[in-house]
């Protein structure tokens, strides 16, 4: 395995440090704590070991450059297979030391003791009938001649908040429940405005809506859901996208999860083609050509691009497309026939922080998978706490065509894909 | 102050004894160039102190402690608690800061506690950082066994520049006044960090800080492996009859910078040579010789153990695991879960050293 | 203009301020030939001489005594600790005797005690300490801990002229990793001055030191979600800028106060208890304290990391104030 050499910290406060010379050079077979490179730091020049044996297959600071500390200035290859040169597998960034990239790589499982509002807080909106509020809210209403109480609280347990006393005594009352505005989002749009006798008003749907409406109650009716839910360990595919998103870069394309789970689920739909189907009667439909439908957010609603032929794309190819598509989905210059044909869907509830949903399938595909949000969790290796970036996938199958037995296998085919990535990424 | 009698205690050191010995000085420097290695691969996290250069009298000093007697290292005395029986894999996972360390990751080096119930093994006293500080809390290990009934003798380091500490000076005080069971190993190692000796103290010889307190003290060549170990096991065996404390200066040399991370430019290139010349080690292995106590390949296959063991008990540490972030709170009072231990172990001389075999008084109170 | 770091600009000031006025010295531990343990004091010696760069032996109470000493006699001591953990080997004599002493007699005692605090690089339970709460009870001291290359200087300046003991707190991790244009003309940064690192309306933070950088880091994430930080940096930790920290709160109405000390007792207790009596009739929400947890400072990088307030803390936080 090949094993990366990092510009060690010697010293407290040393944030950085130069290579002065490289004693060995690129294709050398090194030893296990042979002298490897030289360094300067402010405090003290060194002489550094190599931390494994094998051929140095990298060297990636050139003599007099300066680096940061940790970072990765060279790496050991095996012998013999030192061209396949492979990240190393380290369980955690070896940055451990600068507080910064130590915050990133380490979860923070305990928190501080509840900090001030959380525990301040207690039982229900209203203790003993008293309005929840806050003094600058009630030196407001003061100010104003208002009662708390009149005011709609849109805080937490329906506090009365100073957004909510602003508005009161800029718009007078209104009936309707404000929406909640949360930090994790921006302000969806504008509620629609009331007028002083209605309590409700009736807004035409858009025709994207109706359309959506309309799918998503047939599939319902249609397929007989179910859902199997897989955690997967992404630390590989995170290791190879950093490795080579450089790469990607200069090609123009962005190397992001979603092309590595395309490019799974092909080999996966490849693999079992009873999931690559639909159904029509009862007879069963297998399809030759394997066409990814990748869904797409929208203002309002969500389109499901499909890219076709999708398993005679490489990886920069199905980047390349998934890019593409999504770009020109939200930019609304999507052809009609490039929403359709799909024969596999996968979509990503993820994106805004859900930890996975349970997606109705997009008819009439016979499944669906569902990526749910990719975080940092710790999980037991080798009776070790690790921690790794970790998502759940659903599988939502329909249970006409697909049994329990085969989406799980489906899943731990596209699991299996993902921990051990071996696709080439070039 | 000189021995009153002829014979000297490491004359009736066994041939295993005295094999022993080198073994434990060889362990304790294949365990810190271990470490230099893994400093400079970046997996000892922090710094680290090396004590070439002063192994030998480390492990001498420690050697005339009888085994469940107390010790008290400072960062440069690895040596001291390896001779009492701290297993080294323990000490790499201190430096790695590994989950298995004896203080589970939450300090560094050897600052770690292992503090047996009754008397079952030797009890070993972790340092703080702040220098000075073990002097008067190992007067206290002292007071507590007599206290206790119990015939141990505490013994703890300190180094040139520690001695500048006023808690030095309050501890030996004390330990003088109350005639505690403590034997303190000043070592001259010639700077304090980058401050000589002539800057922290205006005595020609370290030892002579004792006569402020009215205590036994001597000065011996702190290389001189036997010789420390001579000077220590007289102060060890006046200490458990009641004596009272003493100090013995040791005269040697921090042949590394203060830690790796000093270059040590501040020492002279010739000073430094003519302490090589000296190193403790290589004195004791020609004398080993000389004496015909040990062959050329005696020496050798020791050697060969202790660096294997050394580099094994390196690669086990390292693929332990780090501490669980989870219990970072846990165990600041009592009722915690948080129970770490040290494993003891024995060399593979497995000598025992008995509570007192050298009883004659041979180091005369002032 | 050319950039400077943390250290180099602390090490400016004394040296700018010892070539200005020869009442000025430095004393502390391997300073002189060997420029200190992290080098802050390098070239004084050969700048300034060995009488007015003093290497003493390992005696913290020697150093602030005889600074103390001296200080009487009309010199304006600049005293190293080689970290600020063994403050406590001096507590006594910096507490007592440095402090008092105006009060006492009216003989100020000019004279900086500065030293290396803070973690974040794996020091171990002592060589991390930030040990302003223990100081901030003692009336007659200042305390001051910069966060940028600039307030190092202009802060170390204004300390060495201020007449009475400053405990100048330098963060060490800081040392070399910040970096700022630093003028060469004279400058101070007066003392007892906060000041707004980053205005905004949702929510105030109130730091100092090295987690100023990371509330800045958490504030740049919440700007993405359109929630807008104004982030205070103390730099003079006593005495206390009320009036900064109270103009903020009037504006946001909610306010965590962010320090790397351990939580209970430190000086966001004191800040909280001050917006809550000066304040209150602005908070539309409890005031928040984000602080290290109770516990020694655990030494390897994975506990440290838990120990230690995060960005994703100050993030999940100002989330929950502003759901409040
Ligand atoms: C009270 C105190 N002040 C300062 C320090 C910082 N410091 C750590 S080791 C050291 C030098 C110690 O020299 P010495 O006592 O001679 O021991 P040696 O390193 O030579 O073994 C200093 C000043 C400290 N640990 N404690
Ligand atoms: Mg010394």
């Amino acid at each position: 395995m090949p094993t990366d050499v990092v510009m060690p910290q010697m010293g407290e406060s040393i944030a950085e440090g130069t290579i002065v010379r490289w004693l060995r050079k690129v294709g050398d077979e090194v030893n296990r704590d042979e002298p490897l490179f030289e360094i300067s730091t402010d405090k003290v020049d060194a002489e550094i070991p190599s931390p494994a044996a094998g051929v140095l297959t990298q060297v990636k600071v050139k003599e007099g450059e300066t680096v940061p500390i940790n970072s990765v200035v060279a790496v050991i290859g095996v012998r013999d297979t030192a061209a396949a040169e492979e990240p190393a597998p380290n369980p955690l960034p070896p940055s451990a030391n600068v507080a910064s990239a130590a915050r990133v790589a380490s979860p923070q499982p305990v928190k501080n003791p509840p900090t001030g509002p959380a525990a301040v807080r207690s039982g229900g909106s209203a203790e003993g009938g008293r309005v929840r509020s806050s003094p600058l809210v009630r030196r407001l209403a003061r100010e104003h001649g208002i009662e708390v109480s009149q005011v709609t609280g849109s805080g937490l347990a329906g506090r009365v908040t100073k957004k909510d006393i602003l508005a009161y005594i800029e718009h007078g009352p209104i009936t309707a429940l404000p929406t909640p505005v949360t930090a994790t989002t921006k302000s969806p749009k504008p509620a629609p405005t009331f007028d002083a006798d209605h309590a409700t008003v009736a807004v035409p749907m858009t025709v994207m809506r109706q359309k959506i409406a309309e799918h998503m109650v047939a599939s319902r009716r249609t397929s007989a859901h179910v859902h199997s839910i897989f955690e997967v360990d992404f630390s590989r595919v995170q290791r190879l996208r950093q490795a080579h998103n450089t790469l990607y870069e200069q090609s123009g394309a962005k190397l992001t999860l979603m092309p590595f789970i395309a490019k799974v689920v092909i080999d996966a739909l490849r693999a079992m083609p009873i999931v690559n189907a639909s159904v029509d009667g009862d007879q069963i439909i297998y399809k030759r050509d394997i066409n990814l439908g990748i869904a797409v957010a929208l203002d309002g609603g969500l389109v499901v691009p499909v890219i076709k032929n999708a398993d005679e794309k490489n990886l920069l190819g199905l980047s390349r497309a998934i890019a593409d598509l999504a770009s020109r989905a939200r930019a609304k210059q999507l052809g009609p026939a490039e929403v359709q044909e799909g024969t596999f869907t996968i979509t990503n509830p993820g994106g805004l922080g859900a930890v996975f949903g349970l997606p109705i399938i997009n008819q009439p595909q016979v499944a669906i998978l569902g990526v749910g949000s990719l975080e940092k969790r710790p999980v037991v290796v080798n009776d070790a706490i690790a921690i790794r970036p970790i998502a759940y996938l659903t599988l939502g199958f329909d249970h006409r065509l697909i049994d329990g037995v085969v989406a799980d296998q489906f899943v731990g085919h596209i699991k299996r894909g993902l921990e051990q990535f071996e696709a080439p990424i070039e | 102050m000189p021995a009153t009698t002829a014979t000297r205690p490491s004359d009736e050191l066994s041939r295993d004894q005295r094999l022993e010995l080198f073994y434990f000085a060889r362990l304790t420097r294949d365990i810190e160039e271990r470490l230099a290695l893994l400093y400079r691969q970046n997996k000892v996290v922090g710094g680290l102190y090396r004590s070439l250069g002063q192994e030998g009298e480390s492990v001498a000093s420690a050697y005339a402690l009888a085994e469940n007697d107390a010790v008290a290292a400072l960062i440069r005395n690895l040596g001291s608690v390896i001779v009492q029986g701290i297993r080294p894999r323990a000490i790499f996972a201190q430096y790695m800061a590994k989950g298995t360390s004896p203080t589970h990751g939450r300090d560094l080096n050897l600052h770690f506690s292992h503090i047996p119930n009754g008397d079952d093994g030797p009890i070993v006293i972790g340092p703080i950082s702040t220098l000075g500080d073990l002097v008067p809390v190992m007067a206290g290990v002292g007071l507590g066994a007599r206290m206790r009934r119990r015939r141990l003798v505490a013994m703890t380091y300190i180094g040139d520049g520690g001695t500048s500490t006023g808690a030095f000076h309050e501890g030996m005080n004390f330990a003088a006044v109350q005639k505690l069971p403590l034997v303190v190993i000043a070592e001259d190692n010639k700077y304090a960090y980058s401050t000589p000796v002539s800057q922290q103290m205006a005595i020609p010889r370290i030892d002579q800080r004792a006569e402020a307190y009215g205590i036994p003290h001597e000065m011996v060549d702190g290389n001189d492996m036997l010789a420390v170990y001579d000077a220590s096991k007289r102060a060890v065996d006046l200490a458990r009859q009641g004596a009272g404390p003493s100090l013995i200066g040791v005269d040697t040399m921090r042949m590394r910078g203060h830690a790796e991370h000093d270059d040590m430019r501040y020492v002279s290139k010739p000073l430094l040579d003519a302490w090589e010349a000296r190193d403790p080690i290589t004195r004791y292995r020609a004398h080993l010789i000389e004496t015909e106590v040990a062959t050329e390949t005696d020496l050798v296959e020791i050697e060969a153990m202790s660096r294997q063991y050394a580099e094994d008990e390196a690669g086990l540490a390292e693929a332990d695991p780090g501490p669980d972030p989870a219990t970072v709170a846990d165990g600041v009072v009592a009722g915690g879960h948080f129970q770490p231990s040290v494993e003891i172990v024995r060399s593979p001389f497995r000598v025992k050293r008995g509570a007192s075999r050298h009883t004659q008084p041979t180091v005369v109170h002032p | 203009m050319a950039k400077t770091t943390y250290l180099e600009a602390i090490r400016q000031g004394l040296a700018e301020e010892m070539a200005s006025d020869d009442r000025v010295y430095a004393i502390g531990e391997d300073i002189g030939l060997y420029g200190g343990a992290f080098k802050v004091t390098e070239g004084l010696l050969n700048r300034f001489g060995a009488e007015r760069v003093i290497d003493t032996p390992v005696s913290e109470t020697a150093i602030i005594g005889a600074a103390i000493g001296s200080a009487y006699l009309g010199m304006r001591p600049v005293a190293e600790l080689q970290f600020i953990d063994f403050v406590a080997c001096c507590f006594n004599i910096l507490t007592n005797f440095a402090a008092k002493s105006r009060y006492r007699w009216g003989a100020g005692v000019p004279l900086v005690v500065r030293g290396p605090c803070g973690g974040g690089v794996s020091g171990g339970p002592f060589h991390s300490a930030n040990p302003e709460a223990h100081f901030l009870h003692t009336p007659g001291l200042k305390i001051v801990e910069p966060s940028t290359a600039y307030d190092a200087k202009g802060l170390i300046k204004a300390a060495i002229r201020d007449d009475d003991p400053v405990l100048f707190l330098e963060h060490k991790l800081l040392y070399r990793r910040v970096q700022d244009e630093v003028p060469e003309e004279d400058y101070v940064v007066p003392l007892g001055q906060a000041v707004v690192r980053r205005p905004g309306d949702d929510v105030t933070i109130v730091t100092f030191g090295a987690m100023t950088h990371t509330a800045l880091d958490a504030a740049n994430q919440l700007a993405e979600r359109d929630v807008a930080i104004e982030v205070i940096d103390l730099r003079t930790l006593s005495p206390l800028d009320y009036e900064t920290i109270l103009q903020s709160v009037a504006k946001t109405n909610k306010v965590i106060v962010l320090h790397e000390a351990q939580r209970t007792g430190g000086i966001g207790a004191e800040i909280a208890a001050a917006i809550a009596e000066r304040g209150f009739e602005h908070l539309d929400a409890p005031p928040v304290r984000l602080a290290s947890l109770d516990t020694p400072v655990p030494y390897s990088p994975a506990l440290e990391a838990a120990f230690r307030p995060s960005v994703e803390q100050i993030v999940a936080a100002v989330e929950h104030l502003v759901e409040y």
